[in-house]
């Protein structure tokens, strides 16, 4: 009964381990639109090395064993499995973001031109986890183009040691199982768009200058995450003004945007599974019309508070103490994915009205970032609830906003990157598609 | 370094083909531009052809208006022939009926094929008919009603039954194999039961009982192989908890 992810070791041939506490969602709720697949993305100063890649890809890959496994359904739960299959670079050429097939690895590794990008889905693990393993690759690419790697990045082979803790599900060890469930949030406001027919998914680009946006953010005393969830909530609090009295009138009149917190950050852990919360912090349009400034404030007090240890603690618990209970475990699978996917939008999208996921400002070696340009983060695509959401990416002193759209409107876009323009944030739209 | 017109990625000096996309790696000229370009259309072209981009309704379709045509055309040509040799329709109702039915089928499974269960209805009650009218035809001894009518009715619910239990199957292979045999010997130990019926009165199982036996033995043993042996080490992950 011990749920804990040692059942294999990935250094002993064709192992196997549940999902992690976040994952357990995600297989009941895929679809075609709503793919629970996101992308990193690397664009290089100069086209891709083919050759070279491909090696580094196969040395990183032996570093990230457990990266190398397909979902299986068993009978009371999902599991992943060992497939002996190298994960797979290919051309950037069909839509971004689809759905993994059945039976095949949950990577891959879309290459075009100077973009390398790492396409992932989340029940493998979460941006962090995809991030380290494409921080790899880049690092072992630019050492087969030449460089001098220094030792505090260099990526040794480990043989076929591969530590038990990066394939934990870190949610269990940090779960206490004496500490209170979380109180159920009132229904959120959303944007009211009309959805594109399938294949619905697209996305802008936008580069704008991270030492700007720092400045800025740091005259408020915030943080740049702080700062574009302000931004946020001020856009969409703008849409619902905006809106007639009867669409108004509909509406809820709470605003939420959800943020995921990568809890590696504040517990220890080398996992490479999903390992992340998130935060929801709130306007209420009832109290009235917000400035800029006051939600900058609001904010960044909701934000502290949320993060706090023992506030993060009480989410892993409601989250994980739902999976402990015996008779929770014992619906057959097929009955658990039933409930799982009605409780997926009102337990789940009900509550927020926007996503910002920030990867931060990313550290890589030298000898490497002199390779690239940018970097962009595409968050999943986003369900027909939720409409619309936002990437965040730190590289150099280009912030990279990717906006994931399933509508037929960019007013929201336009809207958002006007804003940061009339701060006098400079704004390039660098792809739209 | 060369670089790849089509995906733009560099590739080795020498090489002949993008090792990315596969495309061939020409001087880059506007007619190599060009090429490419075919080369997209023609390996797409070469993936479908035309046949193959319809979808399975419209292949369907195509089935069924080609099948209805020899089908109608038949039975207008057996009437004429019968009529033009013996001044009345006599034999020629047989094949009429039988090509009428088999029509009506072939429509079911045209346009039905989403609401299975309407279509296999639908179905019986065509067959159930084509027995009536050859009763009709025969001159009314009815024997659809006694072992006709119940042994086609026994076995569209077996075949019925056989096709659900196959696609409800994750791996297919030998267990397929078992549930067909074991749906041949329920429909021998039904088949029989109703002539005996017919025939002599009382029900009795004879030969239909030793086939059932040695069918459901070797049945059993199929399944063992499918399920157990292949499964037996993998029992464990498939009920973790």
């Amino acid at each position: 009964m011990d749920s804990k992810t040692n059942h294999t070791v990935p250094n002993s041939g064709k192992f196997w381990f549940a999902l992690d506490n976040a994952a357990k969602i995600f297989p009941a709720i895929i679809n075609e639109n709503v793919t629970a697949v996101f992308r990193l993305t690397a664009l290089l100063k100069q086209p891709v090395k083919i050759q070279p890649f491909r090696k580094a890809v196969l040395q990183a890959e032996k570093q990230f064993p457990f990266f190398r496994v397909q979902l299986r359904e068993g009978f009371f739960w999902y599991y992943l499995e060992h497939l002996p299959q190298h994960i797979p670079v290919e051309p950037d050429e069909k839509p971004l973001c689809r759905k993994f097939p059945k039976g095949h690895l949950l990577v891959r590794i879309p290459v075009k031109s100077n973009s390398i990008s790492v396409e992932c889905s989340h029940i493998l693990t979460d941006g962090s986890g995809a991030f380290e393993f494409f921080r790899t690759i880049l690092i072992l690419y630019s050492a087969e183009c030449g460089a001098e790697i220094p030792g505090r990045y260099r990526i040794t082979d480990t043989g076929n040691r591969i530590s038990e803790e990066k394939y934990e599900d870190a949610y269990n060890r940090y779960f206490k199982a004496e500490i209170p469930p979380m109180v159920k949030r009132s229904k959120a406001f959303h944007l009211p768009y009309s959805l594109k027919t399938t294949p619905r998914f697209t996305r802008l680009n936008a580069i704008v200058s991270l030492k700007q946006t720092k400045e800025i953010a740091h005259i408020k005393g915030v943080s740049i995450t702080v700062y574009l969830v302000s931004v946020y909530l001020f856009i969409l609090q703008d849409i619902y003004e905006n809106l007639n009295g009867f669409g108004r009138y509909k509406k809820q009149k709470k605003i939420r945007v959800q943020v995921p917190i990568n809890l590696r950050s504040i517990f220890p852990s080398k996992t490479m599974r999903n390992f992340s919360l998130f935060v929801m912090p709130e306007i209420d349009l009832r109290l009235g019309h917000y400035t800029f400034d006051e939600i900058v404030k609001s904010v960044y007090h909701q934000m502290m508070l949320e993060t706090d240890e023992k506030l993060i603690n009480k989410n892993i618990s409601r989250n994980v103490r739902s999976e402990m209970k015996l008779f929770i475990r014992g619906i057959p699978l097929f009955l658990k994915s039933l409930i799982l996917r009605l409780k997926y939008y009102s337990l789940g999208t009900n509550q927020y009205s926007g996503v910002l996921t920030n990867l931060g400002k990313i550290d890589l070696p030298d000898e490497t970032s002199r390779l690239i340009d940018c970097f962009i983060m595409t968050p999943p695509p986003p369900n027909k609830m939720l409409k619309i959401s936002v990437g965040a990416a730190g590289f150099g002193n280009k912030l990279t906003l990717s906006f994931g759209n399933i509508t037929h409107s960019q007013e929201f876009e336009e809207k958002f990157l006007r804003f940061l323009r009339h701060q006098n944030i400079p704004v390039e739209v660098i792809t739209k598609d | 370094m060369t670089h790849c017109p089509n995906c733009g990625v560099e590739v080795e000096e020498n090489a002949n083909f993008c090792s990315l996309c596969g495309e061939p790696l020409l001087e880059k000229t506007a007619d190599n531009v060009a090429f490419i370009k075919s080369g997209k259309l023609r390996r797409e072209e070469k993936l479908l052809t035309d046949y193959q981009q319809l979808t399975g309704f419209q292949k369907r379709k195509i089935f069924w208006q080609i099948s209805g045509l020899i089908l109608i055309s038949g039975i207008i040509i057996t009437l004429l022939i019968d009529f033009a040799g013996s001044q009345s329709i006599t034999w020629s109702k047989y094949p009429a009926t039988v090509s009428l039915v088999l029509f009506v089928n072939f429509t079911l499974n045209t346009f039905l094929r989403k609401k299975i269960m309407l279509m296999v209805a639908l179905s019986f009650l065509s067959v159930t008919s084509l027995f009536f009218l050859f009763d009709v035809f025969a001159g009314d001894t009815q024997w659809e009603i006694k072992p006709g009518i119940p042994i086609i009715l026994v076995a569209y619910i077996t075949v019925l039954v056989l096709v659900f239990l196959i696609r409800k199957a994750k791996q297919k292979g030998l267990n397929i194999i078992a549930y067909s045999m074991i749906a041949a010997g329920v429909l021998c130990i039904c088949t029989e039961g109703m002539i005996s019926v017919y025939t002599q009165g009382p029900v009795y199982f004879g030969w239909s009982l030793i086939v059932m036996g040695s069918v459901f033995f070797i049945a059993m043993l199929l399944l063992y192989v499918h399920y157990r042996l292949k499964k037996a080490t993998d029992l464990k992950r498939f009920f973790h908890i």
